[in-house]
């Protein structure tokens, strides 16, 4: 199984300082080029017309009226709902009447088939509801200017910021309500569609990872990470049998709490196997768990335990274990005053290997019920409408709607875990072959990545140019936001619960991250544009 | 006249259009002074594209000046706040299709931070007084009419009550009913003591509502005065007298040649061809398939 | 043009339509049921069988899909095929299905596209887990995958020979065969309560004789449709050969009865019987010449106008019978029936079995019988010829390495003379053959512990 959970974290007191950075430089220079461009067009009493119209901007900031955005809210919406966005639920009854052609029989389940499942479900309401959100936050102003209903409302003690909150307030509404009623039929369906004999599949676990891994080379010495086993992927790393080589886990927080109701420690892990001579093909490969605490010079090792290979495997251990004739208490006796608990894993086959990576060994909590996650995932999906929707609504007051529609989702497709992961390359000259211009050139003229490129002044240009754009690019990539932080659903369709500090605290921060510059870019937008379409 | 009597101050104002690239395109507005006192209605003429239209707008704010200044009710057109106490009726009723006429109220209502109770009352009185049949209440707007969106129009534009009412083109569309309701309605509002700021491009709608006027053309201020001395023709005395007889016209008529006056015309008076028509509907109502046809030839 | 109003515009326009419309209407005019009706494109579909009927089972779905991309096949199609390379890449196996279930409803009439996914299914991703059950179950899942595509494309040729394939190759010859061939009449899987999968083996039979239908199947289409998978001649023998396969993985689960010698006996008449008597046209070099693989001489006679062109045809049999191997398996399904190689066989697998339940001794004695049975047989001139062939000596020495084993293992001196010693000189320098009677050996060891 895939999952990789470290992905997502945030350090939210840097990550602050960035935005705030970031908000500030972008406040400035559009400030500036106000500034200059109403000097340019109005002479000396520019400066003058530019700080009133500060004044009147901050000041209309203190008059926000709630009644006022709320009557602009319920427009949108009543609008939305009259122009029949809601006809986006004839496309979605149709895909779910037809859900079992895409999806094979579902007679024979299996666990990675659950996730397909939920994943389906996830991911058709997201890609259904995103384009209704895309057209109304970017089609809504620029109609409402072209047809100049606005006219009507700006002539009002309506202030041109509350104009642009409504909207998005109006239109999150919409795709809520549109999200909410996907996600109920959504739920029955994937509970409908799992066989009886299959639900319990239908859970959401409640991992707590370790703090780190360590591993110790076949010597024992420690190392930066096991073996590669030649695969493509290198998330895990592998240790080798009947050697010391060990991979290593602290646990922090371990307490009562950890503990199952029968007073258990429950290890889940997915190790991989890897074999470098098929030997017994019938008989797995074994691991063995063993709990220590250095400072007491105590060991408590398990039996060997199969590797279950794409699966889960659950150990238990249970609190009071015998070292020795000695019975002592986990808890008390392997926690150490910092409550952390070691935990080491070896493999026992010679010249046999077992994957894993930090996420693969975790103690198990009680499991939460499967809607609870679900229903964390549906939230994601919400976060990130109200992220489309407050940037397209923004980008609307700026420009024409097929155009705003075109850049958010544009930008909502550069946040795309890929495309943002590449982006990351070409800022971080990860990727071979030269920028823009460059890598056209090598294209053309046949030139591979590795053979220089002819010095002379076009040259110069050439890299200079490129060297421009990955500079703007390097721009765009802290300011388009990271949707993996939003990922909700694949912590669903992957049997574990949606965890508060590594994903929904993180799309929520992020989202609120948006909050202040949309509306303030909306509304200077609005404010700055006279309000006739040309 | 003291400066707080003026509701509209308007000074050297100024608006060129400019292309995407910033150029000149178009100079709507040339060096605009006057001013609006408190209680009059104010009519601004002119034919079309001759910058009554982007006066109201810059007035608003919703245009912005390239040159001059304008307060509003004391305040830039930049403050929203002025907006408390205006109302506006748009050139055409650019109000959202997809409500009804309650609803539009209800929403304008709103953006006057009014409660829902005087919501309701005000939205009733107002559909009253505009007079919309109370069946099409319920409809939403893009099944209207243009005489019942001009009406409904109206109605938000008087949603708070306001001191200043701006209207662009308050009769376009209408039949004449209408066109009678609505300066009845401007008289009325000028009976309350309000300030009324209209633009036309018919003179016969300006010249029995308004105190004063000004022409534009081309952008530019023309003529500005009271209405009656401004149609009082200077040098054209007007006579009327009930039918008069071939004998005695002979006579009037060489009583005038006696004091060298220069006859200009003479016929029967007609009322303006809105009177005419209003009594053309009147009689075709009392008298189904009447038939008035009047062959009127001048006479010089 | 700048003149006209947008009515005469909107006129104009209206015409292009109409005109443009006639062509495509005239080329794609339903046919009406009868022969040759309809337009240009619904004659040239039913010419060569391209309705979507005509190819193979209708898929609805799949239909409905294409037809809602409109023109955007191409690029979903792009977009899937990369997802399934990354979700190969990061072992995500359930999704990789799942998208494979996509390409295919989007490209269901494209071989490759079949063939590919269902070796993929059934080599690659079965490789990648580590419990036996577990590979069994995607080898199954690229067999039915493979089996679906066939039924998609009744017309093709290669897609029958790929999933016979997968059921004669993957099932009965990878390093898990012997659980593969138990788990395909006695599939693990608890929903099929101890049966074989009904979807890949409806009837039971062994995985072999099932091979064979699809081969069978394969060589009945390829009379119509070529392939271009193997030559001809091959592709043809693999019907027959499956047969061989099946006699040989008897012998090796230690089944020497009656069902054995009728399994041989069966093979040696389809092969030269069947196999044998098909025509082939040859072409070796600029001649060419319709021949068979089991052709007495007066028969080349008769082929053959002059005594040069019997020669020349008498070389041409010679030159297919090398290439497929064909006197080596007539000569051994002649052998096979010998009382004696059967025994030499059962002495054989005697001993490996002895050898597992370390009985050393019983082993050593089974071992060394089982060498001279078989020293015996191949030193008979009418079969010296299997010697050619590394198959049936490896077996042979795999006996000696027992044999030799338990000598060195004892300490006991190594006889200088011993049966089959010759081959084991004649095969030492052989590295191939070596290496798979070590690594069998290799097996018996593991088994053992």
């Amino acid at each position: 199984m895939y999952f990789d959970p470290n992905e997502y974290l945030l350090n939210p007191y840097i990550s602050f300082l960035n935005w705030a950075v970031v908000v500030g430089c972008l406040t400035f220079v559009v400030l500036f080029i106000s500034m200059v461009n109403l000097v340019a067009t109005r002479g000396a009493n520019g400066i003058g017309i530019f700080f009133d119209e500060l004044g009147e901007m901050t000041a209309d900031l203190f008059h926000l009226s709630p009644r006022r955005i709320w009557a602009l809210t319920r427009l949108t919406y009543t609008e939305a709902i009259r122009r029949k966005a809601l006809s986006v639920f004839v496309v979605f009854g149709l895909l779910f009447m037809f859900a079992g052609w895409f999806m094979g029989d579902s007679k024979e389940i299996k666990p990675d088939q659950v996730k397909v499942y939920i994943s389906f479900v996830l991911t058709t309401i997201s890609w259904l509801t995103l384009p209704v959100v895309l057209i109304l936050c970017c089609f809504g102003i620029p109609e409402d200017i072209r047809l100049r209903s606005i006219h009507t409302v700006v002539t009002k003690p309506a202030r041109r910021v509350e104009i642009v909150l409504g909207r998005m307030i109006g239109i999150w509404l919409i795709g809520c309500l549109v999200l909410a009623v996907m996600a109920v039929v959504g739920h029955f369906w994937i509970v409908r569609q799992i066989p009886a004999e299959s639900q319990p599949l239908l859970t959401c676990r409640v991992p707590v990872y370790g703090t780190n891994i360590e591993f110790l080379d076949r010597e024992g010495n420690f190392a930066r990470s096991g073996v590669n086993v030649g695969d493509i992927w290198a998330f895990r790393s592998y240790i080798e049998g009947a050697t010391k080589a060990r991979a290593i886990w602290t646990f922090r927080n371990v307490d009562e709490s950890s503990l199952d109701s029968d007073g258990n420690l429950n290890f889940e892990n997915s190790f991989s196997a890897f074999r470098s001579y098929k030997g017994d093909m019938t008989r797995p490969l074994f691991y063995d768990i063993k709990l220590f605490n250095p400072a007491k010079n105590l060991a408590y090792t398990t039996d060997p335990q199969p590797v279950n290979e794409f699966r889960h495997k659950l150990d238990k251990i249970p609190r009071k274990v015998t070292v020795d004739n000695v019975q002592y208490d986990i808890l008390k006796d392997f926690v150490n005053e910092k409550r952390e608990l070691n935990v080491e894993v070896s493999c026992i086959d010679r010249e046999q290997y077992i994957g894993m990576a930090r996420s693969d060994l975790f103690i198990r909590m009680p499991d939460r019920p499967f809607w609870m996650g679900y229903w964390k995932a549906v939230l994601g999906i919400a976060l990130t409408l109200l992220l489309i929707t407050m940037i397209g609504v923004s980008a609307s007051t700026m420009v024409k709607g097929p155009i705003a529609a075109v850049l958010t989702f544009v930008i909502y497709f550069l946040s795309l875990k890929d495309n943002h992961q590449f982006m990351d390359q070409l800022v971080f000259g990860q990727v071979q072959g030269g920028g823009f211009l460059e890598s056209i050139y090598r294209l053309v003229m046949h030139m591979g990545p590795s053979q220089e490129l002819p010095a002379n002044p076009a040259f110069t240009v050439v890299k200079f140019f490129d060297w421009t754009l990955n500079n703007f690019l390097w721009l765009c990539r802290h300011v388009i936001p990271y949707s993996q932080y939003f990922n909700m659903p694949e912590f669903v369709s992957n049997g574990f619960d949606v965890p508060w500090e590594t994903s929904i605290l993180p799309s929520l921060l992020v989202t609120a991250a948006f909050i202040i510059p949309c509306v303030v870019m909306g509304y200077f937008a609005l404010r700055i544009r006279e309000l006739e379409s040309k | 006249m003291s400066q707080s009597e003026n509701v509209i101050e308007i000074r050297n104002l100024s608006k060129v259009y400019r292309d995407f690239w910033g150029r000149p395109k178009v100079r709507a507005l040339n060096a605009l002074s006057l001013d609006i006192k408190k209680g009059e209605v104010f009519g601004l003429l002119g034919p079309n594209g001759s910058g009554k239209t982007t006066t109201l707008k810059l007035l608003l704010g919703l245009l912005f000046p390239t040159e001059g200044e304008v307060k509003i009710l004391g305040k830039s057109a930049a403050d929203v706040s002025k907006n408390e106490r205006i109302g506006y009726l748009p050139e055409e009723s650019y109000l959202y299709r997809f409500l009804n006429a309650y609803e539009t109220l209800d929403f304008y209502g709103r953006l006057f931070n009014m409660t829902a109770a005087q919501r309701k009352e005000r939205s009733e009185k107002l559909l009253d007084l505009v007079k919309l049949a109370p069946q099409s209440r319920r409809r939403q707007l893009k099944e209207y009419s243009k005489g019942m969106t001009r009406r409904i129009g109206v109605a938000q534009a008087l949603i708070n009550d306001p001191d200043l009412v701006m209207l662009d083109e308050p009769t376009s569309g209408l039949d004449p009913l209408g066109n009678r309701d609505m300066k009845d309605l401007i008289l009325d509002l000028k009976a309350q003591g309000k300030t009324v700021l209209m633009c036309s491009h018919l003179l016969a709608d300006v010249q029995d509502v308004c105190d004063r006027i000004a022409i534009l053309y081309g952008g530019e201020l023309k003529v500005m005065g009271r209405v009656d001395e401004l149609l009082k023709a200077q040098d054209e005395t007007q006579i009327r007298s009930s039918k008069l007889s071939d004998a005695a016209l002979k006579e009037v008529q060489e009583v005038l040649k006696r004091h060298d006056a220069n006859v200009i015309n003479i016929d029967q008076p007609t009322a303006s061809l809105e009177d005419l028509f209003l009594k053309t509907v009147q009689e075709s109502r009392e008298r189904p398939g009447h038939r008035n046809v009047i062959d009127r030839q001048s006479v010089t | 043009m700048t003149n006209m109003s947008s009515q005469q515009r909107k006129l104009i326009y209206l015409i292009g339509i109409v005109v443009l419309l006639i062509p495509i209407i005239w080329l794609s005019l339903p046919s009406d049921g009868k022969d040759a009706a309809g337009g240009v494109l619904s004659q040239l579909r039913s010419k060569y069988e391209l309705g979507e009927a005509d190819l193979g089972d209708v898929d609805a779905s799949s239909a409905a899909m294409n037809f809602a991309l409109l023109g955007m096949r191409g690029m979903a199609v792009n977009v899937l095929w990369k997802d399934l390379d990354q979700q190969k890449d990061t072992k995500r196996w359930a999704e990789m299905q799942a998208t494979t279930e996509s390409i295919v409803r989007l490209q269901p009439h494209f071989e490759r596209v079949w063939d590919f996914n269902g070796w993929n299914l059934a080599y690659n991703t079965s490789a990648e887990w580590d419990a036996v059950p577990d590979r069994y179950y995607w080898v199954k899942q690229g067999a039915k995958f493979l089996k679906r595509g066939v039924e998609r494309n009744r017309r093709s040729t290669e897609l029958y020979y790929r999933t016979g394939k997968v059921v004669q190759h993957k099932v009965g010859y990878a390093d898990e065969a012997t659980d593969y061939r138990k788990f395909f009449l006695a599939d693990p899987d608890p929903v099929f309560k101890g049966g074989p999968d009904p979807v890949i083996n409806p009837d039971g039979k062994d995985n072999f004789l099932v091979a064979r239908e699809w081969f069978e199947a394969g060589c009945a289409r390829e009379r119509t449709r070529a392939q271009h998978i193997l030559d001809r001649s091959l592709f043809r023998s693999t019907p027959a050969r499956c047969l061989f396969d099946y006699a040989q993985a008897l012998q090796k689960e230690g089944k020497f009865g009656e069902e054995t010698r009728a399994a041989w006996d069966h093979a040696r008449k389809d092969w030269t019987e069947s196999y044998g008597r098909e025509t082939f046209h040859a072409q070796i070099g600029p001649e060419e010449s319709d021949i068979m693989l089991e052709m007495t001489d007066e028969e080349i006679k008769q082929q053959a106008g002059t005594p040069d062109d019997a020669l020349r045809v008498r070389k041409a049999v010679d030159a297919y019978q090398k290439m497929t191997n064909y006197r080596y398996w007539r000569t051994r399904a002649f052998a096979e029936a010998e009382p004696e190689m059967a025994e030499a066989h059962r002495r054989l697998f005697d001993a490996k079995q002895a050898y597992k339940a370390q009985e050393f001794e019983n082993a050593r004695t089974a071992a060394f019988e089982g060498m001279e049975g078989f020293d015996k047989i191949l030193k008979r001139p009418e079969y010296a010829s299997l010697t050619d062939e590394d198959i049936l000596c490896e077996e042979c020495l795999l006996g000696w390495k027992i044999w030799d084993d338990i000598y060195q293992v004892s300490g006991d001196k190594i006889p200088e003379e011993f049966p089959l010693k010759w081959l084991l000189q004649m095969k030492q320098e052989n590295q191939m053959v070596m290496a798979n009677v070590n690594k069998q050996f290799k097996r018996l060891f593991l088994d053992n512990k």
